[in-house]
């Protein structure tokens, strides 16, 4: 899942990735070049749950000069070589992860979603260098439980959520913005958010019976690596449901950024499907690195760039975005 | 909310390509691309073999072949061959898959992206425009005379050497050098 999601006054976590053979690289590298324009990049806040959100600037802390900013490195396997296991605890000591909030570059925008509801907005620094969606920045979680998989939760924990009611507090939390066209409530299931997971609520009992942790945070599942039984749940994305059924010869599930197709004997990961990028939303604003049209072939005759509106293409969508003001107003296509 | 949603027919997965190349034979792999008849994973072409066994040890293969679309900034194996002696291997091992799928995806952008968007962005942006892999990192493009240079996160270089392959599931620009996160 998308772990840069961000409430407002959540603190923000940094950290680098670790490099690869060669021990020269990695680190807090901030990014290529200077930044150019577009700072206005705001994430809508996805009203989750952490009790700390909610507040305004309170939480804040100043932001530290990036040599004091502790790097730390999630995949602790990529340093150690232990292959991803569901339920393992590894919490080595020492891998502090820095809060790093406080003001960033000018990402403040007003949003509110296609329903008309106010998306609490969140501060980003888009110049600190570390923005990896996918595992690196487990926002929100405190340190010592920002283990992927967990969702902020220790896995025991986590499996007590399933068969549960809804904490109330979250009944009136959608998920964020970037997924509600994956998880469309419906008559079978209410999809809500809180505690760093999204929750699937069968309505016929209004019990918990699905559960995808927002920040899962530890990089793309590996081959052989066994799908937690924790989310063990048909997931897939609704857009994406005539490729990839349920109830074929492979299992699929969906979690931190692809859709994984699973060998029910070994209930193993056998392949990535899909890469899902999770970054465009109605309501939001359109991410740093999507002033690139990037619109299928097969479409660009009908949905081409003007200075009306621009289309930008996402998980199977076309959304439309203001250029004006940068927000995605609408999502006008499904190509999958 | 309701979304209007259609959709469309013409993005259909594509028949075998063997068979039409059996009629049309001798078709090149280049007239095949145009034609947008093979995936990323099939089109990758002659001097990507290490990125198509890269991508296959981590399960990217898949992941290329399917609906997409997808843009990949593919390196070719002159670009691998620039790594330092022994990385790639490293790499390989299946202990460094998370590392390995982690700077594949790197390269992996969401959609299809040919190089005049590229350049349009550039132009629009003062000189250069960020690109976002669908893992979430970032990467600068910029012109160098007039090719299309790409910084990675690790102030990493690596020129755009032949741009717009098309595919049924997306585009590939082959690209001199391996891009490192940071």
């Amino acid at each position: 899942m998308r772990s840069w999601i961000l409430a407002a006054g959540a603190a923000a976590i940094a950290l680098t990735a670790p490099a690869l053979a060669d021990p020269n690289k990695g680190g807090g590298k901030g990014q290529g070049g200077g930044h150019q324009g577009h700072n206005q990049q705001a994430k809508a806040d996805r009203g989750g749950g952490n009790a700390d959100r909610g507040g305004g600037q309170a939480m804040r802390q100043s932001k530290p000069a990036k040599a004091e900013r502790q790097v730390s490195v999630r995949p602790d396997r990529g340093r150690d070589n232990s292959p991803r296991k569901a339920g393992v605890e590894d919490r080595s000591p020492g891998k502090a992860r820095e809060a790093k909030a406080g003001p960033g570059r000018g990402d403040k925008a007003v949003a509110v979603d296609g329903d008309g509801n106010d998306i609490r907005l969140v501060r980003r620094d888009w110049n600190d260098g570390v923005f990896f969606r996918n595992g690196r920045v487990p926002f929100g979680c405190p340190p010592g439980l920002d283990r992927k998989d967990n969702g902020c939760l220790p896995p025991g924990q986590a499996k007590k959520l399933l068969g549960a009611p809804l904490l109330a507090g979250f009944a009136n939390d959608r998920i964020p913005v970037q997924y509600r066209n994956w998880y469309p409530d419906s008559d079978d299931f209410l999809y809500r958010t809180g505690d760093g997971f999204i929750y699937r609520v069968n309505r016929s009992n209004n019990l918990v019976d699905g559960l995808i942790p927002l920040f899962g945070g530890g990089g793309y599942y590996a081959l052989g690596d066994p799908w937690p039984q924790p989310y063990n749940f048909y997931n897939v994305p609704t857009q994406y449901q005539s490729y990839w059924p349920n109830n074929g010869p492979y299992a699929y599930r969906y979690g931190d950024g692809a859709i994984y197709q699973i060998d029910p004997a070994t209930s193993a990961v056998s392949g990535i499907v899909a890469l899902l990028a999770g970054d465009l939303g109605v309501g939001s604003s359109l991410p740093l690195g999507y002033d690139v049209y990037n619109v299928p072939m097969a479409y660009r005759g009908q949905y081409y760039d003007t200075s009306d509106a621009w289309y930008r293409y996402n998980d199977g969508y076309i959304y439309r975005v203001d250029p004006t003001t940068r927000l995605i107003t609408a999502v006008i296509d499904a190509i999958v | 909310m309701r979304y209007k949603i259609a959709y469309l027919a013409a993005l259909s997965l594509p028949l075998s390509a063997c068979d039409k190349a059996a009629d049309n034979a001798p078709k090149s792999e280049a007239a095949k691309e145009a034609a947008g008849e093979s995936t990323i994973a099939q089109g990758l072409g002659d001097d990507a073999g290490r990125f198509a066994a890269a991508a296959k040890a981590v399960g990217l293969d898949t992941t290329l072949a399917g609906p997409g679309p997808y843009t990949v900034l593919v390196p070719t194996d002159d670009a691998f061959g620039k790594l330092p002696d022994g990385a790639l291997d490293n790499m390989m091992k299946p202990e460094s898959r998370p590392q390995l799928t982690k700077v594949l995806t790197y390269h992996i952008l969401s959609g299809a992206i040919l190089a005049e968007d590229i350049n349009k962005a550039i132009e629009n942006g003062g000189g250069k425009t960020q690109l976002i892999s669908v893992g979430g990192g970032t990467l600068t493009a910029a012109k160098e005379g007039d090719k299309i240079v790409v910084t990675d996160g690790a102030g990493g270089k690596a020129v755009v050497t032949a741009a717009d392959g098309k595919h049924s599931n997306g585009v590939v620009h082959k690209i001199d050098t391996v891009l490192t996160p940071a």
